[in-house]
């Protein structure tokens, strides 16, 4: 497969769209009401200039192509102490807004191609995925661990490479591995047979998206692993009737939907099979009225939006040709695919719950500080930029942050436990399957 | 600068202001080593950030001792190379002294710290249903830094320049000490007024940081009437959008009273000049009001009436026109990341905008306005001027927004040319530049009083023997 994946130099007359204004260092809405705080987690921390928001990164982005700036160990630090969030392209209106998240991890590929990158507490990540396909050094055969108390309950989740069905459920590495996540993919698979649903897992035949070794800079890694899980897709749908690839993990779901589509063969690969997260699937269902919630859940909840299910799923309008405006002026983004609404309608839907909201929502939500790379990189930073999530959560008087990603979950989670805060974070997923009436 | 010698700075530096938040490195260096404008991009030597108006004083006095340059540094969006050191040192960036210490809405006084940016105060005031004059800026910016340096807001017409709405201010000198000008000088409580003693803060205004670091700053805040009414009119020469802005500035009936060419009416700005469709107006003006009833809101409307009923008599071709929604909201809606920042102006130009902005005496706007536009088009630039009228008074603020592709030296230079060539037309004619770059300080210099740049050296060397504050900024 061919891949559309930029090196720096091929972005080089985007970085120079940048004018330095610093818009993209603040989250500010004119409102009413007005709103004003901090966007970037490593701005927030760390604080020069170098550190924050877009500004800085094009600075180091400019530098590296001018021959000005060359790799040493603070600037491959400053590169990676960045959590990809793109809290800053939200801000951004210039025509390089389309492109920052990709200048960001174009420095970090050139890092890699240099033999510099990623950063020393990350090179496991992607030595783990050429030993395991995974990027927690977990052998292939723990990764069904998750699923024993269905066998237990004797209800055993299928295993689509030995019988057919039509929705894959693709669990994802941090659901699988990650022990405090593994409610997510429990909740998943427990809903989906409440529900009917004839659904199958890949099981130990699963291998990793490839999301955080494209966040780090490794693109070999990535494309091989997105190769290989696209001529899986294909062959599952061909041979086993799959038509639906579902997923609760927000970084899976970015790379299939986004990062995929940069390959030669994606629609090719995809033809026939909708790529879909849980929460929407289970949203649709909703609207049928097939999602019977019973009971009632007396909590006060917030809801934090992860950065892989909502603005990284923007759709840029560009115009390309300068027919409109001028050859690559930015004119508009489109939010369609961005869930913002859809876990909103799913809780407010939940009886008894009450959604309390944060300031820092949608498009300007703050990043839970763990994507990136950051939480293999520098996980103290990551607890503590998630322990000022949930304080943001715990201002709202809620009980609960809820959210529909593994990662956030686990470190939201570190994050509350840093501050001893009761606050506590669960996937939507765990809070539908409470009201979903038992199959007993 | 020795690598030994920088190594004990940094750690120097590192005991006054904690490990993390003093560094010597280029790549941090770099990121401060340029902004929007024409100005060469030039390294710090080092880079701290304080968050006590105690580690400043440590900075300075040590910087002293050792004669090492420093650049204050808040938010880094001027666009005249402020904050571009032209000799190396250390920028104190300021980011983290950011609390706004204290909100009164019953004295209507707001006391910051120079960090604050304008998003932040107009989140702050909001509730009180109170504003300030946000300037067409980033909402990053800082408010104290546009205060100090005689930047311009949203409401210039109804109050004046954002300089004149500091009421107190402390500022620790060159040499370390702290010092307080206006009322909290007297009561460390009291932040109301300059007035009526001498006026120090004027040897911190205007300076461009070349005479201390302002710490805390009082600044007047201003209620929100809830009725706006925005008054827009086109017409086909800068003569004719003169006499009406004159006019109706004689009744102070607006918050901001502004006139545009044709080019700066379109956002973004174009690049390359192109010329205007020849049926366009030339000019638009829009003339913001708040009112607080129905019945003021009417009254004013009458005046406007009455004003454009008078212009139409003279023969001049002013009419109400229909201002684009979204350009109008930039007008209005303060501080805005859309339209509003001054920076989207230069999208088309790539990177780069730099100005002649100035103070001009507003009878002379149309022969300026008429030279400009010569050159800027000879240089292919588009003559995207403004005109604000300020308080009361018949001069203001008279300006050129150039964008220009700063990836290429060529056509930065272009624009530098082109800008320093319309500023010198506007010296000649009593204009004076505001946040001047180094190139416009020079022109300043050339022409101005012996008595008066003596007296500047004078003051300067007082309360920085050693030229250590932002030096070479004034052009001497």
């Amino acid at each position: 497969m061919d891949w559309k994946i930029s090196d720096l130099k091929e972005l080089e007359d985007k970085i120079w769209r940048c004018t330095a204004c610093g818009t993209c260092k603040v989250a500010y809405e004119y409102g009413p009401p007005t709103r004003s705080a901090d966007i970037c987690p490593a701005g927030a921390e760390f604080g020069f200039e170098g550190f924050m928001a877009s500004k800085g990164k094009i600075a180091f982005a400019r530098g590296l192509l001018s021959g000005e700036l060359n790799w040493d160990e603070d600037l491959l630090d400053a590169i990676y102490k960045c959590t990809v969030c793109a809290g800053c392209q939200s801000q951004c209106q210039l025509d390089h807004k389309p492109f920052i998240p990709e200048i960001i991890e174009a420095m970090r590929r050139k890092a890699v191609e240099d033999g510099v990158g990623p950063m020393p507490s990350q090179k496991k990540i992607t030595q783990s995925l050429r030993s395991y396909n995974n990027p927690y050094q977990g052998p292939r055969r723990v990764r069904t661990d998750w699923t024993r108390p269905f066998k237990k309950a004797k209800r055993p989740i299928k295993d689509i490479n030995a019988e057919p069905a039509e929705v894959l459920y693709y669990v994802g590495c941090t659901g699988a591995f990650n022990l405090p996540a593994r409610s997510v993919p429990v909740a998943t698979a427990s809903i989906f047979q409440k529900l009917g649903v004839d659904f199958g897992i890949l099981g130990e035949n699963e291998i990793c998206c490839g999301s955080t070794a494209m966040r780090i800079g490794d693109a070999s890694e990535f494309k091989r692993v997105a190769e290989e899980n696209l001529h899986t897709f294909q062959r599952l749908h061909k041979e086993g009737g799959v038509k639906t690839i579902v997923t609760s993990c927000a970084g899976c779901y970015r790379a299939i939907k986004k990062d995929y589509s940069l390959a030669s063969g994606y629609t090719e690969a995809l033809d026939g099979i909708k790529v879909i997260h849980t929460v929407e699937f289970l949203y649709n269902l909703l609207k049928e009225g097939k999602l019977p919630l019973e009971g009632s859940i007396p909590w006060k909840v917030t809801y934090h939006d992860p950065c892989h299910t909502g603005r990284h799923l923007n759709k840029f309008i560009i115009d390309e040709e300068g027919s409109q405006l001028w050859k690559g002026a930015y004119i508009g983004l489109n939010e369609e695919e961005c869930l913002y609404d859809i876990p909103r309608e799913l809780l407010k839907a939940i009886p008894g719950i009450e959604l309390k909201e944060m300031g820092r929502i949608r498009a300007n939500s703050y990043c839970c500080g763990g994507g990136g790379g950051v939480m293999t990189g520098y996980g103290e930073w990551a607890a503590s930029n998630a322990s000022k999530r949930i304080s943001e959560g715990m201002e709202t008087g809620a009980d609960y942050m809820v959210s529909i990603c593994p990662f956030c979950h686990y470190n939201l989670n570190e994050g509350a436990k840093r501050i001893e805060s009761p606050m506590k974070l669960l996937d939507l997923v765990e809070l539908i399957d409470r009201v979903l009436p038992s199959l007993d | 600068m020795h690598a030994r010698n920088k190594e004990l700075i940094v750690k120097e530096l590192q005991s006054i202001v904690g490990e993390k938040n003093a560094t010597g490195a280029k790549h941090i260096c770099y990121a401060y080593s340029y902004d929007l404008s024409f100005v060469k991009p030039k390294l710090p030597d080092f880079v701290v950030m304080p968050s006590t108006v105690e580690q400043v004083q440590g900075i300075l006095t040590f910087a002293n001792k050792e004669r090492i340059p420093v650049v204050p540094y808040t938010a880094g969006t001027n666009i005249g190379g402020l904050t571009i050191p032209e000799r190396g040192g250390i920028i104190v960036d300021l980011k983290r002294m950011n609390k706004i210490i204290e909100i009164d809405p019953e004295a209507l006084v707001a006391v910051i710290e120079p960090g604050v940016s304008h998003a932040q105060l107009a989140a702050a005031l909001a509730p009180h249903g109170l504003r300030f004059g946000w300037p067409v800026g980033p909402p990053s910016a800082s408010v104290s830094s546009c205060a100090i340096s005689h930047g311009i807001g949203g409401m210039n017409a109804r109050y004046g320049l954002q300089s004149q709405e500091i009421t107190s201010m402390e500022v620790v000198l060159p040499t370390g000490e702290v010092v307080r000008a206006g009322s909290c000088a007297i009561n460390p409580e009291a932040w109301h007024s300059v007035l009526p003693m001498p006026q120090l803060d004027g040897l911190f205004k205007g300076w461009l940081g070349t005479t201390g670091i302002v710490t805390k700053l009082g600044i007047n805040v201003h209620h929100s009437p809830p009725l706006l009414k925005i008054f827009t009119v086109c017409c086909d020469n800068v003569d004719d959008m003169y006499s009406y802005m004159l006019n109706l500035s004689n009744y102070e009936i607006c918050d901001d009273l502004t006139g545009v060419s044709w080019w700066l009416a379109q956002v973004p700005i174009p690049y390359p000049y192109k010329p205007k469709p020849e049926k366009d107006p030339e000019w638009f003006s829009y003339a913001t009001t708040y009112s607080f009833t129905q019945k003021e809101k009417e009254s004013k409307e009458e005046i406007w009436s009455l004003v454009l009923d008078q212009e139409k008599q003279k023969g001049t071709s002013i009419k109400e026109t229909h201002y684009p929604e979204e350009a109008l909201k930039a007008r209005t809606q303060l501080p805005s990341q859309i339209v509003g920042s001054t920076k989207n102006y230069c999208k088309q130009g790539g990177a780069g905008i730099s100005w002649p902005g100035t103070f001009t005496p507003a009878k002379k706007w149309a022969p300026v306005y008429k030279k400009w536009k010569e050159i800027l088009i000879s240089h292919n630039l588009s003559p995207s001027v403004r005109m604000s009228m300020y308080r009361g008074v018949h001069y203001g603020m008279l300006r050129a927004m150039i964008p220009f592709n700063k990836q290429s030296e060529k056509e930065t230079e272009n624009a530098r040319q082109a800008i320093v060539e319309c500023l010198r037309v506007d010296l000649d004619m009593g204009g004076i530049p505001y946040k001047p770059p180094v190139d416009f300080a020079v022109e300043i210099n050339k022409r101005a009083h012996q008595g008066y740049l003596m007296l500047l050296k004078k003051v300067k060397a007082m309360l920085d023997p050693n030229d250590i504050m932002n030096p070479g900024k004034l052009g001497f």
